[in-house]
Order: structure tokens, then sequence, then C-alpha cells
């Protein structure tokens, strides 16, 4: 019997299994509802923006209203002065944005654990509390989304062991194994052409869910090498459990024993080792508490209120060397109200520094993890997927590192249109407002 | 039924496979509960120093202005109860850190979760993951030819021929199986105690009895219905398959889709819409009549009035405290009817969470084991709701000793001397008694105990229609 034919009973056999077309079945609509929730996901993430950028835009209306109406600020806060940097920038609606990425709703990954708006003001941080996650129900985030990435990592392999279950087993018990021998020559080959079946069948269900998606969100003309990685990532995955089932049926000795093999294959390496991995990282870095962070945050931060003018003016000028060509910069005594309108910029320094030994060490934590790969697959392809729809760790100290970028030029400006006393107008104002853009 | 049960159990002893796997088995969960332990005993190390940390930095404040050590505030740290190495809950997906300031009610921050890459998608290996995934699963192994077997065999005809019933043959197949669970559990338990055993109290040993109960009901389920489809089907692999996919549906399946399909029943508010909300509320007054502005004219009013005086510099006290304390009780209602809402949805969702076990047993036992374990959703709000109610006391000491410390309106450079400041007492969290919060269990409880008698309900009823030809 030749391998098509194999091939071609297979199909077949999958046709006429009630058991195994309604497990195929159910693990289509699952895809489907899990796509769904990512869309979700990613509306919702959408329809948040648009109502931030609307936001922004009826702040800057208001200010520049200011402006038109020669006025300085609203009239119920009269120490507002908007033709000041300080208060201008203020008012300078700053925001730093993760825009979803189009491959959100074939994987989630740890999106439902970080913010993805901040408002940078001048106290910001990368730390503060308005970058907390969504408003979600915690005992759902334990149990975790059904989106396509879980699918494809967890329910895939259950799907083969659903297909595959009794492939050489059922001859074996029903005593005909030796017969099959005698027919096909290599039994071997007889079983990688019925678990090649199952194999192409998963393959091209994933081939196609993964592409319908990129068309469905335009994914293809920005991310059509990340849409080819997640086809590979997919197909290989796909090809480790494809082994792991191959060789377990092989030496397969019934069906009770085949199934229960493999639920305990996808037992360990699905839950148990990456739980091993997970308990081993918890022990080595436990959660933290960022003590180091909030001491800057609170005690140091405020310390730097008592101590004299002129020692916060030459901490900010070794901070802003071009703050000795500003107007405060030359002049013989610096202005006090200026320092202290500008020290924000200090102290954004100093939690730049906590938050480096934070990132430091959770990066210390994730090399840990890393070295765990190559005995815990399952956690490798999760992360490497997550990786590819940007919805990783990384994906956020990314951003992270963005807001940053977004506190450090705002402050820069901040110092240097406060020491240099501009006089703030309307031309100025849009300035500020395409600069922090 | 007593011969029959023992029986089974020299059958288990002689049955190597059965005596590799159980000492495996009792190896891992000594490991995995001491190992719970440990990095339980290590978090609430590092959350001790960092209390301790906090505080000193308050107790060793210089003489302040008390509306300036409002602003300074405190920080709160989501505390490890002492059960969370069996069963850690939603401990890594909500934050551990809460700033207690004035004017602002914050979220608690920096959860584990988002500290490093994503591990593992079903947690920790924590003694519940074993109780959850991994004994049923040994269980099924134990149970799914229980029945089979003997027909194949054909000993069941024997061992009815000497006079027992069918259904004393199941029922005693059940409990041998069972007692196996029950074993590996109470052991986990055991080695619980004995390396954590300060801090165990009756309170814990409440705790550590109802999470034992809501396992032991767990494995009555699977192992009852592991031996019904032993019954009901022809062939062991039938019902291993059979049996095998229902395991599936309930710790893998099920669990994800009715937490998505709890929380799309009833969404909850984006942060920016939840933040909005409280913002109007906060300034222009909950009924949208009372604005910010009136209601300090309001105050002014009735304080010069109390005191008898026609201007503030002319009050014995100092009126920015009392604007204060008022501003705070304000935000106080403001929080309290959103934040109440917030958390009354949120419990609506878990108590519909709760209603899935009538399909999903599992559903009951994770509520149940996170509960027990005080590491659920109640828990977590009753500690978000006790550091509200510090934060509240808290500033209203500060805002009190603004206005009737000394210094008259307008003084904000007076200050309150170091001794005011250490006097102000701590925040020290302490986990509601389980008693009072068994209702909120009461459900789980019910919808497990349902199983267990719909299942030996079933079996009852199969013992008496099966064909022994």
């Amino acid at each position: 019997m030749s391998l098509i034919n194999i091939f071609l009973y297979e199909f077949n056999h999958f046709r006429k299994s009630k058991a195994k077309v309604i497990a195929y079945l159910l693990f289509l609509s699952t895809c489907v509802y899990a796509l769904y929730n990512g869309f979700s996901l990613q509306n919702k993430q959408k329809t948040t923006i648009d109502g931030i950028e609307q936001k922004i835009q009826e702040g800057i209306t208001k200010v520049l209203g200011w402006f038109d109406e020669g006025k300085t600020g609203p009239e119920d806060r009269p120490w507002i002065d908007v033709s000041t940097p300080f208060w201008a920038l203020w008012h300078t609606p700053t925001y730093t944005i993760k825009t979803p990425s189009p491959l959100l709703p074939l994987g989630i990954g740890q999106s439902e654990q970080y913010g993805f708006y901040k408002q940078v003001s001048n106290w910001s941080t990368t730390y503060d509390s308005d970058m907390v996650e969504e408003l979600a129900n915690p005992e759902r985030l334990i149990n975790g989304n059904i989106d396509f990435a879980f699918i494809i990592l967890f329910l895939m392999p259950l799907l083969l062991i659903v297909l595959t279950y009794n492939i050489n087993g059922l001859e074996k018990d029903q005593g005909f194994d030796r017969l099959i021998s005698i027919q096909v020559g290599n039994i071997q080959h007889w079983l990688l052409a019925r678990s090649g079946f199952y194999f192409l069948l998963i393959l091209v269900t994933n081939a196609v869910l993964i592409l319908t998606i990129g068309i469905l969100n335009n994914a293809f003309a920005d991310f059509g090498s990340e849409m080819i990685s997640l086809l590979i990532v997919a197909t290989l995955y796909l090809c480790f459990w494809t082994i792991i089932s191959y060789f377990i049926i092989l030496k397969s000795s019934g069906i009770s024993s085949q199934a229960f093999t493999m639920i305990s294959v996808w037992l360990l390496l699905c839950v148990v080792i990456p739980g091993a991995v997970h308990q081993y990282a918890s022990i080595r870095y436990p959660a933290n508490l960022m003590t180091d962070f909030l001491e800057v945050n609170r005690k140091e931060a405020y310390s730097v209120f008592e101590v004299s003018s002129d020692t916060l003016a030459q901490k900010l000028k070794a901070i802003y060397p071009q703050l000795a060509n500003t107007k405060n910069g030359q002049d013989s005594i610096s202005d006090e109200s200026i320092v202290q309108h500008t020290v924000s910029a200090l102290i954004n320094e100093m939690n730049k520094f906590a938050v480096y030994n934070i990132e430091s060490l959770n990066d210390e934590k994730n090399q840990l993890i890393a070295t765990s790969y190559w005995f815990n697959p399952v956690s490798f392809f999760q992360n490497k997927w997550n990786n590819i729809t940007a919805t990783d760790y990384n994906a956020y100290k990314k951003y992270r590192s963005e807001v940053q970028k977004d506190i450090d030029n705002k402050m820069e400006l901040l110092v240097i249109e406060c020491w240099d006393k501009k006089k703030v107008d309307k031309i100025t104002y849009q300035t500020y407002l395409e600069r922090l853009k | 039924m007593k011969d029959i049960f023992i029986n089974e159990w020299r059958g288990f002893v002689r049955n190597q496979l059965f005596f590799v796997l159980s000492i495996l088995f009792t190896g891992s969960l000594a490991v995995v509960t001491y190992l719970g332990i440990v990095q339980n005993k290590t978090q609430i190390e590092i959350h001790h120093d960092a209390h301790r940390h906090i505080r000193s930095q308050w107790d060793e404040m210089k003489p302040t202005n008390p509306h300036g050590a409002a602003h300074f505030g405190s920080y709160a740290f989501k505390p490890n109860t002492v059960l969370n190495g069996i069963d850690e809950g939603i401990t890594s997906v909500t934050g551990n850190v809460l700033r207690l300031e004035g004017h602002a009610q914050n979220d608690l921050v920096y959860s584990e979760a988002s500290q490093s890459l994503l591990i593992s998608r079903f947690g920790k290996l924590k003694p519940a993951l074993l109780f959850q995934f991994i004994i049923p699963l040994f269980l099924i192994f134990l149970a799914f030819n229980t029945y089979t077997k003997e027909r194949e065999s054909g000993r069941i005809k024997l061992l009815l021929s000497q006079g027992t019933s069918l259904q004393k043959i199941l029922l005693a197949k059940i409990l041998s199986v069972w007692m196996i669970g029950v074993l590996l559990l109470l052991f986990a338990i055991f080695i619980q105690i004995i390396f954590n055993n300060q801090g165990i109290n009756a309170e814990t040993f409440l705790r550590l009895f109802t999470l034992s109960l809501s396992y032991a009901l767990y494995y009555l389920i699977i192992t009852t219905l592991t031996v019904l489809l032993s019954v009901q089907f022809s062939s062991s692999s039938a019902s291993l398959t059979f049996a095998i996919a229902v395991w599936v549906l309930w710790t893998i399946f099920l669990p994800k889709i009715a937490g998505n399909a709890v929380e799309q029943l009833s969404p909850l508010p984006t942060r920016v819409e939840f933040k909005k909300a409280m913002e109007t509320d906060r300034s222009k007054g909950i009924d949208g009549h009372n604005p910010s502005g009136d209601r300090e004219k309001e105050l002014e009013k009735t304080t010069l009035a109390k005191y008898k005086v026609d201007s503030l510099s002319q009050l014995p006290i100092n009126f920015d405290g009392l604007v204060m304390q008022a501003d705070e009780e304000y935000g106080n209602s403001v929080w309290d009817k959103h934040f109440g809402q917030l958390y009354e949805q949120l419990l609506s969702q878990k108590r519909n969470y709760q209603l899935s076990g009538i399909i999903n047993p599992f559903a009951s036992l994770q509520n149940l084991s996170m509960g027990s374990a005080g590491t659920d959703m109640i828990h977590h709000l009753d500690f978000l709701k006790q550091a509200e109610l510090y934060r509240r006391a808290f500033i209203k000491i500060l805002n009190d000793k603004h206005a009737y410390g000394g210094s008259k309106t307008g003084e904000w450079e007076w200050k309150a001397d170091n001794d005011f400041f250490r006097s102000v007492k701590d925040f020290e969290y302490s986990t509601t008694s389980f008693a009072n919060l068994w209702t909120k269990y009461l459900i789980d409880i019910v919808v497990l105990a349902f199983w267990v008698i719909l299942l030996f309900t079933l079996i009852l009823y199969s013992s008496k229609r099966v064909s022994l030809l």
C-alpha cells in the first residue's frame, strides 16, 4: 500500500469518525472565539486611544482659546499663567501611547498586565500608578483569556492527541497490528503517513486562520515578516508535537496507555515544567516591592526640596550643560522660582536611576527564564509568539523606554525654556505641541 | 464492601506501576509543598522588610507641615497569607503596593506578572497545581478500568455470586481510589503544617479543613465519574478517552470560557471612563448640583457661625485643615459610589462564575481553594477596603492636626513635631476571619455536594440497569 493511499484512507477514517470531526470543529469554533476575543481587546484599546486623542484635542483647544482671548489661564485659578513656559508646558497634553499591533488578535500575550497609554507630566515616571493594566477581574486574569496563542500553544497539541490517540493503539488492542505489518511492509511509514495527514490538516488550518487575520487586519503591508514568522513558529511547534506523538504512537502498547502517555506528556510540557520554572524563578527573584523606587519617589524626592536653590541650580547645570547659556544661567544669582519650577528634572534623573535597577533585575529574571527554554519548549514558543505580536514583557519595556524618552524631552524643554525666561505666545505654544507630539 | 476495599488496595500495592507513581507523587508533593513554603516565606520576609523600611521613614520624619506629610503619604504592601504557599490564587496578577496619600486613592501596583516574561499559563508549580491538574488525572488513570477490567476478566460474576451487590462493589472501588487522592492531599497538608508551623492557628486550621474538604469532594466527583464511565462504556479505552476529555474540558477549557463569559455579561468600564466619571463627581458633586466651590463657601459660613467670628483670620483654628478634610470626606463618598459599584460588579461576576460550577465542578474547586487559602478576589477586595479605611483615618489625623494643632488659617509653614508623626498608627492588615466569609463560598460547597449526589445517584441507577453478560 503506497503512502498516498494510506494518507487517503486516513482522510476517510477521519471523515467517518464522529468524535474526531467534532473535536476538529470544536477546535475551529474555539479559534473563531479566540480571534473574536483578540479583536475585542484590540477594538477596546483603539476606542480608549480615540477617547484620549479627543481629550488631548479638547485640552489644546482650551489653551489656544486662552491665547486668542488674551487670558493667561482659567478664571478660577489666577495663579496659572500660560505665558510662562512652566504653565504652558503644564498645559501641553503629552501622551505616550502603545498602539495595538495588527497582530494582537493572534495573541493577547501579556497585554492585559500593562497599561498602554500614559500622560506625561513634570513628575511622571515609567512606574507610575497610572501605568497599570485596565480594570479587569483578577480571577479571570489568572485563568487567562482564550486567545489565538493559547489555542496554538495549548489546545492544538490536545487536538493532535484527540486525532492520533488511537493510531496503532487500536490495531494493537484488536490484535491485527501484525496484519498491517504484512500489508504495508514498513509500519513506520504507515504511522508516518497516518500522522502526516493530521499534521497537514492542522498545518493548513493554522495557516488559513493566521493568513485570514492578516488580510482582515491589513497586517501584510507593514507586518509581512512578522506574519511569516508566526507561520514558521506555528509550523515548528506543530512539528515538535507531531514528532512527540509519532514516537508515542510508535511505542504504543494499546489505546489506553497511548492516550494516557500523550496526556501526561502534554501535562508535563504545558503545565508542570513551566510551573516548576515559574516557581523556581519566583524563589530566585521574588516579586519586587520596588522599595528602592519608592525611596526615590518619596523620601529622596522630598529631600530635594530641602536643598538650597544654588545647589539645585548647579545640579541642573550638570545635567543640562546648555543651561549656562540661558538668561538665568548667566545671572549671577539664580532665580529661585525658576529653579523650583524645574526641580522635577532632577527628580526625573533620580527616578531613571532607580528604574534602571528595577529593569536590570527584571532582565536578570528574564535571562533565567530564557535559560530554561532548552527543557521548557512551550514557554519558548509562547514568548516567541508574544514577541512577534508585540505583547510580551519586552514590547512593554520598549514602550516604557518611549515613555521615558517623552519625559526626558518634556523635562529638557521645560528646563531650557524656563531658564531662558521665555515669554510664551500662541506660536510658541504650538511649537511646544509639535515638539512634544 | 470492606473486603472489596481492602482487596482493591492490595491490588494497588502489588501493582508496580502504581507503586512507582505513588512514590513519584508523594515525593513531588513533598518537594513542591516545601518549595511553596520557602517561596512564600521569602515573599513574606520581603514584605516585612519593605513595610519596616517605609514605616521607619515615616517615624524619622523631621518637623513637617501635616498637609505636606499627607502628600508624603505611606504605602500599604499586600501581604501573602500563610496558605499562599499552597494556592497563590490571584496574588501574582494583582499589584502588591498601594500608595496611601491625601487627595487621591491610588491603584495597587507592581504585580509579579508584570515583572517578567510570561512563564506558565497555569501558574506556579505549587501544591494547588498538583491537586487540581495532576492528582485528578492520576485518579482517572486508577479508576478508568476498575469496572471494565472486572467485567472483561469475569471476576464481577464471581463477586456477585458471593452475595455482594453491584452497588457495594462500585462503592468500594470508588472509595478505594478516592482514598488515594485524599491520602496524597492529607500528606501535602501535613507537610504544610510541619514546615510552616509559625502562624498556624485555629483560623488556619479552619481554612485547611475547608481546603481539604473541597478537594476531597472534587476527587470523589472525579473518581465516581470515571467509575460511572467505566460502567457505561463497553471498553476501557473508551471510558479512559471520555474521562480525559471531561478532564480537559473541565480544567483547561471551561474555566477560561466561563471567565470570559461572565466578564462579557457585565463588562467593566475602561480606566479612562472610570476615572472621568470619578473626576466629574469630584468636581461637580455627585448629584451634579453641588460644585466644590459652593461646598467650600458653605463650610466657611458654618465654621464662622460656629466660632461666632466674622472672618477666617479670626478663627482660633486653621480653616485650611477643615477644608481639606471636607474635601477628603467628599472624595470618600465619590470613592464609595464608584469603587462600591466596581467592587459590586466584580463580586457579581464572581457569583456568576461560581454558578458555572453547575456544569464545571472544577470552577467550584478553584473558588474554594483560593478562598480558603485567602488568595481570591474576596480577600483581595477586603485588603483594598481595609487599606482605604486606614488611608481615610490616616489623612483625617493629619488634617485634624492641621486644623486644630495650633496653627491659624493660611499658616502653611506651620509644622507638627516628630512625636506627632510617630504617634500615627501604622497600617496592619488582618485577614478577615474565614468564619465571617464562609457564606460567600456556600454556593461552591453546595455545587460540589450536588455533583457528588448526582453522580452517586447515577451510579446507583446504572448499577441496577447494567447488563453483566
